[in-house]
């Protein structure tokens, strides 16, 4: 049933009469003769109005798609502004409860459309849930005119139980609207809702006070009534609390499981990539730009990987992710391949001095033979050893003119300076340059000597034109 | 993904018989091209249940095995060889892999593989690694042999006093694990150390059979520990 957008007052009687096939004319003229003999036409009238939604503006906007977000979470709430917006002046409270409480029954995409792109609420189209708040204020307004008809045809009607019953109806009312929008996840501000929450409350308690109270002389039943009303009232309060949790539960296991098939399919997917990555480099051999490529990917895919410390540690960096860090650097300009080897306890703050020695080291490595170059880090307890051996053209440093400074003051005599030695020699199998950076421990423990800071910090220049 | 080559030539009949096990058919593919002559490939298998049934069924010299593979009962690699090497008992396993988890690894290690080789390992290198296998040597890579001593407490300076030992290192084993991890090839380890080949192959064997029969605590869970050998 659904009352048409052309009205007379609030749409009532045209949409019952369309609902049952009876002509408008008839059911207005009923209602009215409802509304004379007792105000019971008036209340019917108030109570439809406030329950049966309106008919969609465009029976076509059904439709249009709706919103991803309201199909991973139907938001119910159409919000207390649409029940206003229905019921017109003199509606009042009636209106407003039932605003939230037809949240349930019928999609208003008209006005969904409108407030959904900006509060985010999406159309309630969720036919299964039970229209609670109506029915219970139907109830209570129900209850309220029919004692009304009849206490005027002289019947006795029992005041004392049905006053309290229709403020505990009502006071259910209230909590089970208060309930759905809290489960409808709307923002609201938090005094608003502890306002409401304790009305709910109070009146539940009220009704069942003077349910108690006015009753007559307390006997068995009236005892066990009132605490089984009671009981109900509180668990009418709680319940919504409790749905809300196992519905809050159910979303977080979803969640949960949507996170491990994520993570199972980047596991898959980044196995796959790396295994291609791999075969780029073994095809295209290690001084093209491919490889080059295909290895900086490979190093940001496995760092991304196995990233197993993220903590912000970054004041003491370890010597090995240090030297491994300096190397995706100069493997991004250079066609060169570094194979680290770190061995022995992991040195927590990397002595400034070898790092720079080291870098040297690498970036002749990488300028002058290229290819694949081994470093391999040793720290035992009595001090770090760092090998960087290439497989280039190789040299002597007795054949280094005096002006180039590369190895000879950024490697050699930096490590001098930070209480270290550095060894040039050929590299294994006498192809290429090995150099062998030490540094005992007692350097490394003493302060101060593992930063020297030489003028030729910054300079990358070498040994060769 | 069963294609057993069905015309063993005159010529592929002293080559190598190898078999290479891994999920991706991209990579079996570039493999299988980038061999060399020396190696004949029997087949090819993606699963470990496929590359049980096909280990039992061609008996291959070698298998070229990813130690991640899907199938069986999750254990990958190292469940091939558990399962497919006491029904071939002249087959020998190079474990290939993208990954440089030492707990993988190692995992594989002790399952029975003779050596571990990275899948960045050009053709010519896997080709190498695997005829040193069928000739009954371990193939390290330089960051087993990292791993290998930082695992028997080599580098804070334990050896081992007795041959017998398992537990630690020789000082010779020692010397020839840390050469091979910079990067040194048998050869230039052989040069560097006055000996010979067959010595340092010898010494890189020993190693490997400590690596597999050890009790040393380390090796499971250092491995586990770091992630990176």
């Amino acid at each position: 049933m659904l009352r048409p957008r052309l009205r007379l007052i609030g749409g009532v009687c045209a949409g019952f009469a369309e609902h049952t096939g009876l002509p408008v004319n008839a059911v207005r003229t009923a209602a009215l003769l409802l509304t004379v003999c007792g105000g019971a036409g008036a209340l019917l009238y108030a109570w439809l109005w406030v329950t049966v939604p309106s008919a969609p503006a465009e029976s076509g906007r059904f439709a249009t798609p709706l919103p991803k977000a309201s199909l991973a979470r139907p938001a119910r709430a159409a919000g207390a502004s649409d029940g206003q917006f229905r019921s017109g002046p003199g509606a009042g409270w009636a209106g407003k409860a039932a605003g939230a409480g037809s949240e349930a029954t019928a999609p208003k995409l008209g006005n969904a459309i409108l407030e959904g792109a900006s509060a985010g609420t999406a159309v309630g189209a969720n036919p299964r849930a039970a229209p609670i708040t109506e029915i219970l204020l139907g109830v209570a307004l129900l209850t309220a005119g029919i004692t009304l008809v009849a206490s005027r045809l002289g019947a006795n009607i029992p005041l004392a139980v049905v006053v309290p019953g229709i403020v505990v109806l009502a006071g259910a009312a209230l909590a089970w609207r208060q309930f759905a929008d809290i489960r409808s996840g709307e923002a609201q501000q938090a005094s608003a809702r502890l306002v409401r929450a304790l009305g709910a409350l109070v009146l539940v308690v009220v009704g069942i006070l003077l349910f108690f109270v006015t009753g007559s002389a307390p006997n068995v039943w009236t005892v066990v009534a009132a605490s089984i009303a009671v009981l109900l009232g509180v668990a009418v309060v709680i319940a919504p609390w409790l749905l809300r949790l196992a519905r809050d539960l159910a979303d977080e296991r979803a969640a949960r499981e949507r996170e491990s098939e994520r993570a199972e399919i980047a596991a898959h997917l980044h196995d796959s990539v790396l295994q291609t990555l791999a075969l780029i480099q073994q095809k295209a051999g290690p001084h093209s730009d491919a490889a080059r490529l295909a290895r900086a990917q490979e190093r940001e895919l496995r760092e991304w990987l196995f990233a197993d410390t993220p903590t912000g540690v970054s004041d003491t960096v370890d010597l090995a992710t240090e030297v491994r860090r300096v190397s995706s650097l100069i493997e991004a300009d250079f066609a060169v391949h570094f194979e680290l080897v770190a061995v022995g306890p992991s040195v927590a703050d990397a002595p400034e001095a070898l790092v720079a020695a080291a870098r040297e080291a690498m970036l002749n490595a990488a300028r002058h033979a290229g290819g694949s170059v081994s470093i391999y880090l040793e720290s035992r307890p009595s001090g770090i050893e760092l090998s960087v051996s290439d497989r280039g053209p190789g040299f002597l440093i007795d054949e280094i003119p005096a002006d180039r400074h590369g190895v000879r003051e950024s490697i050699l005599a930096r490590m001098t300076r930070a209480g270290g030695n550095a060894l040039l020699r050929p590299g294994p199998g006498g192809v290429g340059t090995e150099v062998v950076l030490t540094l005992p421990a007692a350097t490394i423990a003493a302060p101060g000597t593992a930063a020297p800071g030489t003028p030729a910090e910054h300079t990358i220049e070498t040994r060769t034109t | 993904m069963t294609e057993a080559t069905a015309n063993v030539g005159a010529a592929a009949s002293v080559a190598l018989p190898v078999l290479i096990v891994d999920d991706h058919s991209i990579f079996r593919s570039g493999l299988r091209a980038d061999l060399d002559a020396g190696l004949h490939v029997l087949g090819e298998a993606a699963t470990v249940d496929e590359a049980i049934a096909l280990v039992i069924e061609l008996q291959p010299r070698v298998v070229l095995l990813d130690v991640h593979l899907p199938g069986g009962q999750g254990g990958g690699g190292a469940e091939v060889i558990r399962v497919a090497a006491p029904s071939a008992p002249h087959t020998l396993f190079l474990a290939l892999s993208v990954s440089d988890a030492a707990d993988d690894v190692v995992s594989v290690i002790r399952a029975g593989a003779r050596g571990y080789i990275t899948k960045s390992a050009s053709g010519a290198e896997v080709s190498d690694a695997a005829r040193r296998v069928a000739d009954g040597d371990a193939v390290f890579s330089p960051k087993l042999a990292g791993f290998v001593l930082d695992a028997f407490g080599a580098v804070a300076g334990e050896t081992a006093d007795t041959l017998e030992e398992l537990d630690r290192l020789s000082a010779r084993e020692t010397e020839v694990m840390r050469l091979i991890a910079r990067g040194y090839s048998y050869k230039e380890v052989a040069g560097s150390l006055f000996i010979s080949i067959k010595t340092v192959e010898t010494h890189v064997s020993s190693v490997l059979r400590k690596l597999q029969l050890s009790n040393r605590h380390e090796l499971t869970a250092w491995a586990l520990a770091r992630k990176l050998l």
